[in-house]
């Protein structure tokens, strides 16, 4: 069975008033595959990701259907088991990479932890392998970036970071929940580029994101998500060549439009500063 | 950090200037005359010259800029005058009480912190248990107790139908148990509701998520990220009861005749004992200012963030 990662009949609930927000989701993630999952704000994206490692407050939600990684059903696994898998077999990567971090603890800190949560290895290896990690992302001055606090560093080199660590015990899945929508074009495009390469390695990659170009430049298969339900899947070619569903083809043009709006904007906005 | 610790004495300086002037105008107003109520207890019937007398020995026929002026030459010099009351050097009573009372505070905030860290975190750990639940009601009881009702019922307690220690010895340890107690209830119960509403706010940050999908243990996220970023607003709070307990234990005092500087300032604010007043309520002020740089400096240290953005804010 080449399926990293089998979601079936996934059904997520609010406990409290039973309301449901993800209906009977399924979908399967091959080795070296990548699937975009893409829907509007509140579609029930971010939850099905969180579901799946399951991060999910049991006070709050209930998660009903089927999770296998490799086979091993996710939604039976002890808390033990699942904190070995995650960032370990599967690596997440942050919406919001500002947030993401302790802004009281130094990114060194925050490295070496990730790397000794997973391996028996003395704090000092930990540091320095977490410095080889960052110098694999091409950041400048590993050493002092170590030694610095979140709030002194920009989102592209945080979200830099967050990959380091995504991809720190080698994975065979990556969540990558919404990954360019906090960043600006230039650190967008590298953070694509990455993504593509981590593919490419063979690491089987879930993008959730709003945006169809993003989802057209990295994945092969696409899910269409609208209010907690799959209402469209194919490849990607055949979603952008023939979508089958009206809202499908509504989200598409608005991306159209927003293209537009977004290029008219920024003319603008080059005529003002001049 | 250098520059916050220079700006902060700079305050320190305005603030002090401030409550000096302050408590000399609030007591001037004041429509007791000094020299009367000091000529009362000296003599049954006071001469009006006699009172006259005792206004020029006292200095308190100048103007009141130079009083004020003559009292801050004094203070320079470290004299804060001879209390009205006991005729001793101010300083020198204040010495004698202060220690009674820091003493007081202190175990006070000890008894504080030992059962706010651990009652916080299970509470926001666990939130909408039985023991949350129990927590709760406890801490609403224990801030709306007031203290000598508190401090009468524990009194009863210990000394009629529980007499496991002496209650009334000043001087040691034991003497001391039931009057920071008595300051403890209600300080642990706002520090308690305060750190388990921080605790679950900084729970729910995007940061703790993701700690945990690295895969990160539970007790490491808690005990090394989550407390620490709760800690601030906490040390700014205890760092504010510092003072605040100073000044609230005249009731305890009282209660558990403590020769404290609560009492000591109460008992010279009804003989308008105006020199003790003053030296009370400025160093007073002065463990204020300080106790609230500390919390900005420990602050600082637990959360770089703090430091840049006064930084930033101050150039």
């Amino acid at each position: 069975m080449s399926e990293l990662l089998q979601v079936e009949s996934l059904c997520i609930g609010l406990k409290q008033t039973g309301k449901p927000i993800v209906k009977q989701v399924s979908f399967a993630l091959r080795k070296g595959a990548a699937l975009a999952v893409v829907g509007e704000s509140g579609s029930g994206k971010t939850l099905t990701c969180k579901a799946i490692l399951r991060l999910l407050h049991d006070r709050t939600f209930t998660v009903s259907g089927s999770i296998r990684y490799r086979g091993q059903e996710l939604l039976a696994a002890s808390e033990r088991d699942m904190r070995a898998l995650r960032g370990n077999r599967i690596a997440m990567i942050v919406q919001h990479p500002m947030m993401a971090f302790d802004p009281t603890a130094t990114i060194g800190t925050q490295i070496t932890e990730t790397i000794m949560a997973h391996r028996r290895i003395s704090k000092r290896d930990a540091y320095s392998s977490g410095v080889r990690a960052l110098e694999r992302m091409n950041l400048p001055r590993c050493e002092q970036l170590m030694n610095s606090y979140p709030s002194e560093l920009s989102g592209g080199m945080l979200q830099r970071i967050v990959i380091a660590l995504a991809i720190i015990h080698e994975p065979d899945v990556i969540i990558a929940d919404e990954p360019t929508t906090a960043l600006d074009v230039r650190n967008q495009s590298m953070v694509l580029q990455e993504l593509k390469q981590l593919k490419q390695s063979g690491i089987g990659l879930l993008l959730v994101t709003h945006d169809f170009g993003v989802a057209a430049g990295l994945a092969d298969e696409m899910l269409v998500m609208r209010e907690g339900e799959v209402i469209e899947r194919g490849t990607v070619h055949d979603v952008f060549a023939a979508p089958r569903e009206a809202y499908t083809k509504e989200l598409l043009e608005a991306r159209i439009l927003m293209r537009k709006e977004d290029r008219h904007d920024r003319d603008e906005g080059c005529i003002q500063t001049v | 950090m250098v520059s916050m610790i220079r700006r902060r004495l700079t305050g320190l300086a305005v603030v002090l200037f401030g409550v000096t002037l302050l408590s000399f105008l609030l007591a001037s107003i004041s429509p007791v005359d000094p020299a009367e109520a000091y000529a009362l207890r000296v003599t049954q019937q006071p001469t009006p010259e006699q009172i006259a007398a005792i206004r020029v020995e006292l200095g308190l026929h100048l103007p009141l800029h130079q009083q004020y002026f003559r009292w801050v030459g004094n203070l320079l010099q470290g004299d804060l005058g001879i209390s009205y009351l006991t005729k001793k050097p101010v300083l020198s009573d204040i010495a004698e009480k202060l220690p009674v009372t820091l003493q007081l505070v202190g175990l006070a905030l000890v008894w504080v912190a030992l059962v706010t860290v651990p009652i916080g975190i299970l509470t926001a750990l666990k939130p909408g248990t039985l023991f949350d639940q129990a927590v709760r009601w406890a801490t609403i009881l224990g801030i709306s107790l007031p203290s000598f009702w508190l401090g009468f019922l524990l009194l009863l307690l210990f000394t009629l139908i529980l007499p496991v220690f002496q209650v009334v010895n000043a001087g040691t340890l034991g003497s001391l148990i039931l009057p920071s107690l008595t300051l403890a209830v209600p300080a642990a119960s706002a520090f308690i509701r305060l750190f388990r509403a921080t605790l679950l706010s900084n729970l729910n940050k995007d940061y703790v998520v993701y700690a945990r999908a690295r895969g990160i243990r539970q007790s490491r996220i808690v005990w090394v990220h989550v407390v620490k970023n709760s800690l601030p607003p906490l040390i700014t709070l205890f760092c504010q009861y510092v003072g605040l307990l100073v000044t609230g234990s005249a009731v305890v005092e009282s209660l558990f005749s403590l020769p404290g500087i609560g009492m000591h300032l109460v008992n010279a604010s009804m003989a308008r004992d105006l020199p003790t007043v003053n030296g009370c309520v400025l160093v007073i002020a002065l463990i204020f200012v300080l106790t609230r740089t500390a919390a900005e400096l420990i602050n600082a240290r637990l959360n770089p963030k703090l430091t840049d953005k006064e930084e930033r804010l101050y150039g």
